[in-house]
């Protein structure tokens, strides 16, 4: 009971009821959800767009914003088809190569952005443009088709019985969550975003950082490049539309702070998935393409907007408790805040 | 029922904040045609005072009385439309716009619906005029200096033409000249009908300027008087209160070898600076706000550009051209603003402790976070700082709670030199003491602190030696003992006035 209660206040409760609310509403309401075939498929779409919520959310504890990363993913789709295809370099050189190329991209932002002192939301806005626009100058506007055989297995193929994207997901959010929990960096991240003054006088670089962060982003862009272009054996600059914000609301809906210093990466998985759930779920209501993009954006708006009204959700949430309980518990009232962020 | 002669008067005003009780049953009548002084040192609720008439804050206890009728001033907006101006310590001034929109800002002269920016050029220089300033009405605030921007910030507060001024610190920044006209317009605008609240804590100053006195210490008001009726020396002892040395002795560990040597220094706002301060060792520096103390603690932490002069750890000479590199060669601040610049509201107290060392938190390359709870417990306990910390964010903590936070994080670092920036600042007189324990802590470990701090008792009873900053240069170092309260007071305080 007691492990329950404490389960409740870990930053993760949350986003995972809100996703599970979310499931069984789906799971209520059509048929086809709960198949087998509709499981495999809401997981294949969620794991890369998962794989980028990482970088996201890593960006947004360092109170900065990553809007390139759809962008970035494209073009790591279409270096790595051709870079295959038209080049001819072995396929792991391949994605050796694309990844390293993309982590070298999200330094370009990190270091405009905090050494450039260019805000990251205006950088990232040029950089989102200008990697799309390299990905169609590359291939001249039109997809690579049918790259390699050796794609499509490093997507479909499973690991002791496990679809390789689930295990993919799983290492690389472990791997992040240990590294934010239990290194120095992980905790500077942590201590720039919620302070950088007091950071910087701690002793902190506050500009490597911040630029680590990019740069991690930009690892995580170009491996959801590669795994998207393996599981479509094709290379196009049309991939990744939208990611970046897709991923921004799965780190806020997670309970990420655009603010900074608030945010947990097991809890953007959640938000990730809620989101994907939510697509299916309309999906399999047959409702129209457009209006998913309208439900989409409804969703992140209103997840800002509960990121922003925290404190006053907290005090009526509080207020509404004590009323029941008869007691005079005092709300977190004073202004945004929430407690113990790192664990 | 208000006393119907005054035209604002404050009754048994009490305001808290988490941790400070700022505002303590105060009583004050503020009469027309009267400049009314406020003194009292850092932390003693002028400020909040000033802000409760200016609507900013709201007391949680007693009533104001506007013309003998009671009000409730809910917000700014509402003390205007009463008929209150305000000067704030810290600038209100739009820094993108132009003199003469920001002193009509909100309140723009219109001819019509259209701005009349003619009438608001010629009005912003009449108001800039009487204060004799030479400012051009269509310049932008970003280009002037501070003590230009303080003069735009004056002339807005008097353009107003209100019934009451509050002028909070309204000399900071000013040089002798500056304040001679400034209080010259004041007299006049008193004499005009104007009620005027002077906040100050230069008393040569306030004795210059105002009609009456009255004096807070801790959120009390424990004195009020016209000014003929009271000297110097008994507003300095009623500003003080009990002596700090009898509630607190400091520890004097053997002094070490000099620690930090500073010879020659000078930069934009200093000069001439020299000193050395011994391995445990405190260093106070005095000296009234403007003085150039904090400008001396900013060129040793590499914010402020050193022109001239070198400075010293252990013998070694140090390049300070940054913060990291302060830090490097182990020198710590401790900002005065401990919220804005010391504390992470998104960490409980241990990683608030260890964040300037994780290295002894470390298994390995990881953190170990059961090393890190136990390490920094045993800290806090020490530190007798409130249990919450150990789970709960460091904001829901006292203000004397944070400040030993962020004192332990420089006792669990390995700093050897440690700039104290008003380390009691608004913090309760209780916790003052625990503080003072910690100082006593970090210098047996051999840390030299260089101490700045506005309140002078605690200044002199703390620190081993004393050294008085005025405009920009050391002028005396004194042991301790050898240099009373009413001296550093006079020494400090007494340049502008009398001694230009």
């Amino acid at each position: 009971m007691d492990r329950i209660r404490r389960f409740f206040r870990t930053p993760v409760a949350g986003p995972l009821l809100i996703m599970l609310l979310v499931a069984i509403g789906v799971a209520l309401s059509t048929e086809r959800f709960l198949s087998r075939q509709n499981l495999m498929n809401v997981w294949l779409q969620v794991s890369i767009i998962a794989i980028v919520a990482i970088g996201a959310t890593i960006v947004i504890l360092t109170a900065q914003i990553d809007l390139s990363s759809g962008s970035l993913v494209a073009l790591a789709s279409v270096i790595l088809a051709g870079l295959i295809k038209k080049i001819g370099v072995p396929v792991p050189m391949s994605i050796f190569l694309v990844i390293g190329m993309a982590a070298v991209l999200g330094l370009v932002n990190g270091f405009f952005s905090s050494y450039g002192r260019i805000p990251s939301f205006i950088f990232t806005l040029g950089t989102l443009a200008i990697f799309r626009g390299l990905a169609f100058l590359y291939t001249q506007g039109a997809p690579i088709f049918s790259v390699s055989p050796q794609l499509n297995p490093l997507f479909y193929r499973t690991f002791l019985g496990m679809p390789l994207p689930f295990v993919y997901v799983v290492v690389l959010y472990a791997a992040a969550w240990a590294y934010l929990r239990y290194t120095e960096g992980g905790r500077n991240i942590y201590a720039v975003g919620g302070n950088q003054s007091a950071a910087r006088l701690s002793g902190i670089s506050v500009n490597r950082v911040r630029t680590k962060a990019f740069v991690i982003a930009g690892l995580m862009s170009g491996l959801a490049g590669v795994l998207l272009t393996a599981r479509l054996d094709s290379g196009s600059p049309n991939y990744g539309q939208g990611y970046e914000l897709t991923a921004i609301a799965a780190a806020v809906i997670g309970g990420a702070s655009l603010f900074g210093g608030h945010g947990n990466v097991i809890a953007t998985l959640f938000g990730a998935l809620t989101i994907v759930l939510v697509q299916n779920g309309l999906n399999l209501h047959g409702v129209p393409a457009a209006w998913q993009e309208i439900a989409l954006g409804a969703i992140i708006a209103l997840a800002v907007g509960v990121d922003m009204w925290r404190a006053d959700i907290a005090q009526v949430m509080g207020r509404l408790v004590a009323n029941r309980r008869g007691t005079a518990e005092a709300p977190a009232s004073e202004s945004r805040d929430r407690v113990g962020t790192t664990r | 029922m208000g006393d119907a002669d005054a035209l604002w008067e404050l009754r048994d005003v009490s305001k808290s904040f988490p941790g400070v009780r700022a505002l303590d049953r105060v009583t004050l009548r503020l009469h027309e045609s009267q400049i009314t002084a406020l003194v009292g040192e850092n932390g003693s609720g002028k400020s909040t005072l000033a802000k409760c008439l200016a609507g900013v804050h709201h007391p949680d206890e007693g009533e104001l009385y506007h013309r003998g009728e009671r009000v409730e001033v809910r917000d700014p907006a509402a003390a205007r439309a009463r008929g209150v101006a305000v000067f704030y310590q810290e600038s209100s001034l739009v820094s993108s716009l132009t003199v003469a929109e920001n002193i009509f800002l909100g309140r723009l002269p219109r001819r019509g619906p259209i701005v009349d920016w003619a009438a608001a050029r010629r009005e912003a220089a009449r108001a800039l005029d009487r204060l004799s300033v030479s400012i051009d009405p269509s310049r932008m605030v970003s280009e002037l200096s501070v003590a230009e921007q303080q003069l735009v910030e004056i002339a807005k507060a008097m353009s107003e033409r209100m019934p009451l001024l509050v002028l909070d610190e309204p000399t900071a920044a000013l040089g002798p000249d500056e304040i001679r006209r400034l209080h010259e317009v004041i007299r006049l605008l008193a004499r005009q009908g104007t009620s005027m609240l002077y906040i100050s804590h230069r008393l040569d100053e306030v004795f210059a300027v105002a009609d009456q006195i009255a004096i807070l210490r801790d959120g009390r008001l424990v004195g009020s008087a016209p000014k003929d009726r009271i000297s110097i020396r008994e507003v300095v002892r009623k500003m003080i209160g009990a002596d700090v040395e009898e509630h607190f002795v400091r520890d004097r560990p053997e002094h070490g070898a000099p620690r930090l040597v500073v010879r020659g220094l000078r930069t934009p706002y200093v000069r001439d600076i020299s000193f050395s301060v011994a391995a445990g060792e405190i260093l106070g520096l005095g000296g009234v706000i403007g003085s150039g103390r904090t400008r001396i603690a900013r060129a040793l932490f590499g914010i402020d550009r050193i022109l001239e002069g070198d400075v010293s750890v252990d013998g070694r000479p140090v390049h300070l051209g940054s913060p990291d590199d302060a830090i490097s060669a182990r020198i710590a601040l401790l900002p005065e603003d401990r919220k804005a610049d010391g504390l992470f509201f998104n960490f409980s107290g241990p990683p608030n402790i260890s964040i300037a060392n994780l290295a002894a938190v470390k298994r390995g390359p990881l953190l170990s976070l059961a090393r890190e709870r136990r390490r920094t417990g045993a800290l806090m306990d020490k530190l007798r700082v409130d249990r919450r910390a150990g789970d709960v964010s460091v904001r829901y903590l006292s203000g004397g709670n944070q400040q030993k936070i962020v004192l332990g994080r420089w006792l669990f670092s390995d700093a050897k030199v440690l700039i104290l920036d008003e380390p009691t600042q608004g913090i309760d007189v209780g916790a003052k003491y625990e503080v003072y324990g910690v100082m006593n802590e970090l210098t047996k470990r051999g840390i030299s602190i260089l101490l700045i701090s506005s309140d002078y008792p605690e200044l002199l009873a703390i620190s081993d030696r004393v050294a008085v900053v005025r405009q920009g240069r050391i002028v005396h170092v004194a042991d301790k003992g050898s240099l009373a309260e009413h001296e550093l007071v006079e020494m400090a305080a007494t340049d502008l006035a009398k001694g230009a």
